[in-house]
């Protein structure tokens, strides 16, 4: 995805922002709508995660006047979000469930011996770096496949730990969760993407 | 002692620094001893990294362009009313 990567770009879009420029907004949704629906994603249904995210966008136009810049921008959008969605939740007295019960995957539990050692260890070829892996279109599709069959609290722990490089404190705010709950979610995250690139290298099928 | 279905456990905290000095260690032993381990660590992290590079939720064009008619809806409502206040 493509991210601000200098200050001086975010601050320049910020400005953008500030005098209501419509190009500036266009690119802000573009830049800062999927981590925005990561969150939402995690308390909220599609469709009512689309309208949250929907409706931020329309407050920020003025709410922007009042941005300070003591959080970074996408922080401060992600924050929004979050407060929205667990408004919601509350309205509708939903609860988000996440299953923090154990930290390893039941596929790849299954792959050990009762004494602990491997059963079916992991397979050896796994060499190539992540850049080369990703020109692989179909294991790029079969990521997405499998990415969107993780539970919500999964993904969007991972889309914002991972994609939008949040640090742990910060996710752990956005989606609620505690320190220890956001490692289990992450890690059982990455136990299936692991089972997944693994089954694709060594049958092709994803 | 640690075994591998320990260290599967808490591979995350190790991959991401999050050990305490102690179970740093453990790990470290574990994996000096062990190439099934190495493997997993070594394809976990590639995971990640996978992760990292693979352009992140991606959402539909249908839905970004629902949003940005109504963010240019709502700026040209306002400047529309800055420019004729009541």
């Amino acid at each position: 995805m493509e991210t601000a990567t200098h200050q001086s770009d975010e601050d320049i879009l910020i400005q953008g922002l500030k005098s209501g420029s419509e190009a500036d907004f266009q690119k802000a949704v573009r830049l800062y709508t999927p981590g925005m629906m990561a969150v939402a994603s995690y308390y909220l249904d599609k469709a009512s995660a689309e309208e949250t995210v929907q409706d931020c966008w329309v407050t920020v136009i003025d709410a922007i006047q009042n941005f300070e810049g003591r959080s970074g921008l996408k922080t401060w959008l992600h924050r929004i979000v979050a407060n929205r969605a667990k408004n919601h939740l509350r309205k509708h007295k939903r609860e988000v469930s996440a299953d923090f019960s154990e930290a390893l995957d039941p596929e790849l539990a299954s792959r050990f011996r009762p004494n602990g050692r491997w059963a079916t260890p992991p397979s050896l070829r796994f060499h190539e770096d992540a850049e080369s892996l990703m020109e692989n279109g179909a294991l790029s599709d079969c990521l997405d496949q499998h990415l969107a069959r993780l539970p919500e609290t999964q993904r969007s722990a991972l889309m914002l730990y991972e994609a939008h490089q949040h640090k742990s404190d910060d996710v752990c705010n956005l989606l609620d969760v505690s320190a220890s709950n956001l490692r289990v979610l992450l890690h059982r995250a990455r136990q299936k993407i692991f089972l997944m690139v693994e089954t694709f290298q060594e049958t092709g099928e994803c | 002692m640690l075994m591998c279905r320990d260290l599967a456990r808490i591979a995350s905290d190790y991959i991401d620094d999050e050990l305490g000095t102690a179970q740093k260690l453990s790990v470290k032993m574990h994996l000096m001893m062990c190439r099934y381990c190495r493997s997993f660590i070594g394809n976990l992290r590639a995971s990640t990294a996978l992760m990292q590079a693979h352009s992140s939720q991606k959402l539909d064009e249908e839905f970004l362009r629902r949003i940005e008619e109504r963010v240019a809806d709502s700026l040209n409502a306002r400047n529309t009313g800055n420019r004729n206040p009541e």
